[in-house]
């Protein structure tokens, strides 16, 4: 029951009003370190409310979320922003550059907080950006950008990347490339990826797949055999 | 407007974004309240003015005649076109006495409707001889005014009375402030005015005709049309006064005539009588002065005989003292005597008690000595007793031993008795061999001792008593011869005491003589000095009724040359009559009118440029919150313009959220800003016109629809403007996010040592100043324009203030000035300089001549002082001729003349032109200007007398000192003032202390303005930062969701936000002290009055101020900022871009 993440009876509520609004109701599940794990389901089900509770982002109202042995669910905003900042790698869906920072900057300003960073010019290499490391967001494409910002979250080190639709804004090709930029990563350094998406599509390249409707966990799939990314089509 | 859901969209968008919709509400707010306050001051100050004037019914024309304006005059004037009512009044100039020292006051009498005097205290004046005085003057009702007239004439020509009771104080609407104006008599200068009952007045004609004009009532006073009615009934009246003229000095001479031929009638009868009258007179005294003769001689004949008998009685007296002083001394002799007897009294009983002691103790020795001698003697007996016995003892022995013998002989010598009597006679032999041998030669030996000793004994006893007994006997005849002399010397005392006590018997009977004798004298001298005191009194008659007829004599030829005199001039008078001259004046004859009417255009002067900048700012502001509000809104517009809305309601939203804003805040700003600023800033300037009762403030419409609609037309402008170009984009483009603005390098990173230096967030901050331009602009404008508008505000106060300190600390040094009277003679002036030279409190003095003259250039004019200094080295300690700006001193020269610098603008001259002094009667007089002097108060012109006399080809008069005391204190230069006051010849003196402060408190009703202008500069700068904060954080919310995402802490995000705040404000701030130094430079000049020049400095503690001000407003803005970041929502990182 204790995994390397660990959800246990998630609930959030929000009040609007005199209407409550159940957007986690009762969530469990636990992901092991290293893996990649996929978060799967509708619109509405409850994905980003998760994805925002392990970030760090927000607090369950009910339940215990566990990583890596700390008990973040009890934390207080201090040092949930800390946990932010050491722990929580963030990959957004509109890659959030600071748009007058050129591609290093960017990596760079996120690692001027960071307790052990790594190069931002190797990662940037990493990621396969060697070339554009100058560069003004404007000036990248959007697989580009949305590479800046995987390139800003591993730097930091975390123990956990957290992406949020990353491919959501990409085109086919682009938002391909990127998934397999995560999965060699999560491969080849053991990070563990924890990777929100609508797509049903792409969940055969995970190790886990976990399925969220109405607010709860419907099915997790443990699958044994991940896929790489370039044999799913969708 | 458009379907329910866009009304409601409309709605929910104002609720939704309340800070920004009330932002701009009150930003417009302000502006408008601003500009249309300030704007209306001026109209409110004149409304304000006029309604005072019209309550009080002011006159609108002032007639004065030389001549007097008769009750005919009066009907005339009446019937002049365009005169609605005309009153005749009476006034006059006096001197009394005031405070401290004598002033001049103007007499004027009640109107029967016009100038209605309003009453502070008391009431109004109804009899002759009541007044009621100036509120500014410290009369109480009740005291008494004696009247002193200035010109030599007496009081009673003018009035009945020459004392008049205060039975009231009050103001009028003739003076609405401090200033009473000017007057011919006295210091020149008014001190105040009371007002009288017509009847005060004893004047055959009015000396002033008051006139209403018709229509003038309902104009507002100040300005172009009430001016231009006034003028228009001036000339209609100016028309008529040839023809009054002419009428007036007929009438007059035809009078003066009749007059005469009376007077030298009654001059000749008064002559006559006082002829008779004077000599009956005369004769009277001369009698009273033969008795008085005798009178004296008795007197003086008693008073001989007196003084004989005083003298008997004097060497009388003599005797009886020389024998008094006799009788002193014998007196003092014998109590010498006697004291001399007792003493030796005294010390015969101590010789005597001495005497006997020695003899007691004397004999008490010998008594002694001979007991001791007995002693001695007794002893010795017994001893040769004692030998006696030794001897028998022995001849017994020689007895016993003989026997004894005798026996043994006897014996045979086998007797058993034999040895028995052998061992006997041993024994008695061994005894007496022992008593013959050694006892009895010693008692022999000691026996023969004492005896020696006894006898010396006796020896020495007897010389001892011998001698002891011949001392005595001579003591004790000593003794009785002291005795003896002593009974003889009292028995001499005695009988000289009896012979004093004689003597002081007979001293005492020559006293009561002599004393009965002085009162006898006394009596007669008592009686002589009654006849004497009778005799004095006579006399001092006699000399009065002397002197009484002497001043009758001479008063009557005094009369009588007076009579004559007066016949003379009056003679000359009826010849000299002219035609009267008519002076037909406005208002502006008032004092202080005119003033009122140029601080409300000052005030036009500083509503002109203050206001309009303060609305720039503010429209450019709510001008960027709309055009950001359109832009933010995109998306939603683009969904609008996809579901098939029409343009126009879709901007409509836009449109009417700027209206309702802007409109909303117009009224507000409106009926906000035009009730209090003018009320503030006419109640600022109540201070100088405090009489004025009732502030209006009328909204005025103009104002208030200007501004409105400039404010509409810059938010619906923008607005329009933004939608437009929304709008005119394909909906699919707009629901894309927008491309994101390409950053750009700026030119700072190719400094790549600095570059290299900075933090993440320092390049971020330092690339998005660059990158928002607009922002950037506009920012550093809207700090730049309020810093710019409170630095004014300071400066202004700065300026206006450093005048009178600069005037009067660094340009005019002296302590006061003593103005001389007018045609003094040479020797009082010449008493006058020494005595300045002489007084010690005076430290310096120079002598001027100060004259009121007309400077002309070209076609202007200018009334300036000249000043001409007697010594051109001394002047240079009085007054300090310098440059403005470079403080380079002047030297004054005969080259030219040293003008003050705002007269030399005035008449557009330069250093190096020639000007004009004007003189109608002579022709101008032409003067070159040398240099032009560095002055805020006045206007001057100052030459050399050597300059002088070239510009009028005489000497120079001089008329006033200019004087520093030793001790400048208030009231020590008071009593220094009042000393040179007393000089004969010295007419008045000035303290540039006085007028110093006169200044000061003129300018402090500025002091409410600035503090308008800077508390509203800070309103806006707070509600400018704010918005543009507003703006800034909403504007990147999303980038600031991210940084949280990062895991920055609360003030991390704040620094990263900040950072570009506070640059922004100090670059702003460092524009706006430029903007604000060029500002006040043009205010300056605006509000400058003709009579000074303002300071065209900003202090350095006003740009400090300006600046703190403007950093805590940033400072408290980005504090209330800092809630608004904390509360922005992580989630919103993961929002897609609108």
């Amino acid at each position: 029951m204790s995994g390397f993440v660990t959800l246990d009876g998630v609930r959030k509520v929000y009040h609007m009003g005199e209407v409550e609004i159940v957007a986690a109701d009762g969530i469990d599940f636990q992901i092991e370190k290293g893996e990649f794990a996929v978060v799967v389901g509708p619109s509405g089900a409850g994905k980003t409310t998760v994805l925002n509770i392990l970030g760090g982002m927000d607090t369950a109202t009910e339940g215990s979320v566990e990583v890596d042995g700390a008990f973040i669910s009890q934390y207080s905003q201090k040092q949930l922003t800390a946990y932010r900042r050491d722990d929580i790698g963030f990959v957004f869906q509109f890659y959030n550059l600071i748009p007058n920072l050129t591609a290093l900057e960017n990596v760079e300003l996120a690692l001027q907080i960071c307790r052990d960073p790594m190069d931002a010019e190797e990662v940037l290499v990493d990621v396969g950006l060697g070339e554009r490391l100058s560069n003004f967001p404007a000036q990248l494409s959007g697989g580009e950008q949305q590479r800046v910002s995987i390139a800003r979250a591993l730097a930091k080190n975390p123990k956990l990347l957290l992406c949020d639709e990353p491919t959501g804004a990409l085109d086919y090709n682009t938002g391909k490339s990127i998934l397999k930029l995560l999965q060699d990563t999560c491969r080849e350094k053991g990070m563990t990826v924890i990777l929100i998406t609508h797509n049903q599509a792409i969940t055969p390249m995970a190790d886990r797949v976990i399925k969220i409707k109405n607010g709860r966990v419907s099915r997790m799939i443990e699958n044994n055999n991940p896929v790489s990314v370039d044999s799913i089509e969708w | 407007m458009g379907t329910k859901a866009t009304r409601k969209d409309f709605y929910m968008e104002i609720r939704r974004s309340l800070g920004r919709f009330l932002s701009i509400f009150f930003i417009v707010a302000l502006g408008v309240a601003f500009f249309s306050g300030i704007r209306s001051s001026e109209p409110d100050m004149r409304a304000t003015g006029d309604a005072y004037f019209d309550g009080a019914d002011l006159m609108d024309i002032k007639t004065v005649s030389t001549l007097g304006i008769t009750a005919d005059d009066i009907r005339a004037i009446g019937n002049v076109d365009g005169v609605e009512k005309v009153e005749g009044g009476y006034s006059a100039d006096f001197l009394c006495q005031g405070e401290d020292r004598e002033i001049a006051v103007h007499i004027m009498s009640m109107l029967p409707s016009m100038n209605k005097v309003t009453v502070t205290e008391g009431r109004l004046p109804q009899k002759p001889g009541e007044c009621l005085t100036d509120d500014e003057m410290h009369y109480k009702v009740g005291d008494k005014i004696k009247l002193k007239a200035g010109d030599g004439k007496k009081v009673t020509d003018t009035l009945t009375t020459d004392t008049l009771t205060v039975v009231g104080t009050g103001n009028t609407p003739c003076y609405i402030s401090f200033s009473r104006g000017n007057t011919t008599i006295g210091t020149g200068a008014l001190s105040g005015f009371f007002v009288v009952a017509d009847s005060t007045f004893d004047m055959d004609v009015y000396t002033e005709a008051y006139v209403q004009a018709e229509g003038a009532k309902e104009l507002t006073a100040y300005t172009d049309a009430y001016e231009d009615r006034v003028k228009e009934i001036q000339d209609n009246i100016e028309a008529i006064t040839g023809e009054r003229g002419q009428i007036r000095r007929q009438e007059l001479t035809a009078d003066a005539e009749e007059e005469l031929d009376k007077a030298k009638k009654e001059l000749d009868d008064g002559k006559k009588e006082a002829e008779e009258e004077l000599s009956e007179a005369e004769q009277t005294l001369k009698d009273g002065e033969e008795q008085l003769a005798d009178a004296r001689e008795q007197i003086s004949d008693g008073r001989a005989q007196l003084e004989k008998a005083r003298a008997t009685l004097n060497s009388k007296q003599k005797e009886l003292d020389n024998a008094k002083a006799e009788y002193a001394s014998g007196k003092q002799q014998i109590e010498d005597g006697e004291a001399a007897y007792v003493q030796g009294m005294a010390d015969f009983g101590a010789q005597k008690a001495a005497f006997d002691k020695q003899k007691a103790e004397a004999e008490s020795k010998f008594a002694q000595q001979k007991e001791q001698l007995d002693q001695l003697n007794h002893l010795c007996n017994r001893m040769a007793a004692d030998v006696a016995q030794k001897k028998a003892q022995l001849s017994t022995l020689e007895v016993t031993i003989d026997n004894l013998n005798q026996q043994i002989s006897g014996m045979n010598p086998a007797d058993p008795q034999l040895p028995d009597l052998q061992d006997q006679l041993q024994k008695a032999e061994a005894d007496r061999d022992d008593l013959r041998d050694n006892i009895l030669p010693a008692a022999l030996a000691e026996l023969q001792g004492y005896q020696t000793q006894y006898e010396q004994s006796k020896k020495a006893y007897d010389a001892a008593k011998d001698e002891a007994d011949s001392r005595l006997a001579a003591g004790q005849q000593e003794l009785d011869a002291g005795a003896a002399k002593l009974s003889a010397t009292k028995t001499k005392l005695d009988s000289s005491g009896a012979e004093l006590a004689s003597a002081w018997n007979r001293i005492q009977d020559g006293q009561t003589q002599i004393d009965n004798g002085w009162t006898e004298l006394e009596k007669q001298e008592d009686t002589l000095d009654k006849a004497e005191a009778e005799l004095a009194a006579s006399e001092k008659e006699l000399a009065d009724g002397r002197k009484e007829y002497e001043e009758a004599k001479s008063e009557a030829d005094q009369k009588i040359a007076d009579g004559e005199q007066k016949i003379a001039d009056a003679e000359e008078e009826i010849g000299k009559i002219k035609n009267p001259k008519w002076y037909v004046y406005d208002r502006s004859t008032l004092t202080e009118y005119t003033g009122y009417g140029d601080n409300a255009d000052r005030m036009r002067a500083i509503g002109k440029v203050f206001p309009v900048l303060f609305f720039l700012v503010a429209a450019l502001i709510s001008l960027t919150s709309m055009t950001r509000m359109v832009e933010e809104q995109r998306t939603e517009i683009g969904t609008m313009k996809a579901l098939g809305y029409h343009k126009l309601t879709i901007a409509s939203k836009y449109l009417g959220y700027a209206l309702l804003a802007t409109l909303g805040g117009s009224i507000f700003g409106v009926l906000f800003g035009e009730k209090v600023l003018p009320y503030i800033i006419i109640y600022a300037y109540g201070i100088m016109y405090h009489h004025i009762p009732d502030i209006l403030t009328p909204y005025n419409m103009t104002y208030a629809a200007a501004a409105t609609l400039a404010a509409l037309a810059c938010t619906i402008g923008a607005t329009l403007a933004a939608c437009y170009k929304e709008l005119s984009a394909q909906p699919a483009v707009l629901m894309r996010p927008p491309a994101p603005k390409n950053g750009k390098r700026v030119f700072m990173e190719r400094v790549t040592f600095i570059w290299k230096r900075l933090s993440f967030t320092w390049k971020s901050t330092v690339r998005n100043l660059m990158r928002y331009k607009k922002r950037f602009f506009m920012t550093v404008f809207g700090i730049g324009g309020c810093m710019a508008l409170m630095l004014v505000g300071f400066g202004i106060k700065d300026s206006v203030f450093a005048i009178s300190e600069l005037q009067y600390s660094q340009i005019q040094v002296y302590d006061g000035m003593a103005y001389l009277e007018e045609d003094i003679s040479d020797e009082k002036q010449q008493n006058t300089a020494e005595f300045m030279g002489r007084d010690t409190d005076v430290e310096q003095y120079t002598e001027v001549n100060m004259r009121n003259i007309t400077l002309v250039n070209g076609s202007r004019e200018r009334d300036a002082y000249e000043c001409v200094p007697k010594s051109v080295e001394d002047i240079g300690s009085f007054i300090h001729f310098r440059d403005r700006r470079s403080h380079d001193k002047y030297e004054l020269t005969d080259e030219g003349a040293i003008i003050s610098e705002k007269t030399a603008k005035l008449l557009d001259a330069k250093a190096g032109d020639t000007i004009y002094v004007k003189d109608e009667e002579e022709g101008n007089h032409p003067v070159k200007i040398a240099s032009i002097c560095e002055n805020y108060m006045g206007h001057y012109i100052y030459m050399t007398p050597g300059l002088y006399e070239d510009v009028y080809g005489e000497r120079a008069a001089y008329n006033c000192y200019f004087f520093k005391a030793e001790d400048s204190s208030k009231s020590a230069l008071e009593k220094t003032g009042q000393k040179i006051l007393r000089q004969d010849g010295v007419l008045s003196i000035s303290y540039l202390r006085d007028i110093q402060k006169q200044l000061d408190d003129m300018l402090k009703s500025l002091n409410l303005v600035i503090v308008v202008l800077i508390v509203s500069a800070g309103m806006l700068a707070f509600v400018v930062l704010f918005n543009l904060n507003n703006i800034n954080i909403t504007e990147r919310q999303r980038e600031l969701a991210t940084i949280k995402v990062l895991g920055f802490y609360d003030p991390e995000v704040a620094a990263y936000v900040y950072r570009e705040n506070v640059i922004l404000t100090f670059i702003g701030a460092g524009v706006g002290m430029v903007m604000g130094r060029l500002l006040h430079l043009f205010i300056i000049r605006t509000v400058e009055v003709d009579a000074a020049m303002f300071g065209r400095n900003i202090n350095f503690p006003s740009y400090v101020y300006s600046l703190l001000f403007t950093v805590a407003f940033s400072a408290f803005v980005n504090w209330v900022m800092y809630f608004k970041l904390k509360r922005i929502d992580m989630v919103e990182s993961l929002k897609s871009i609108e």
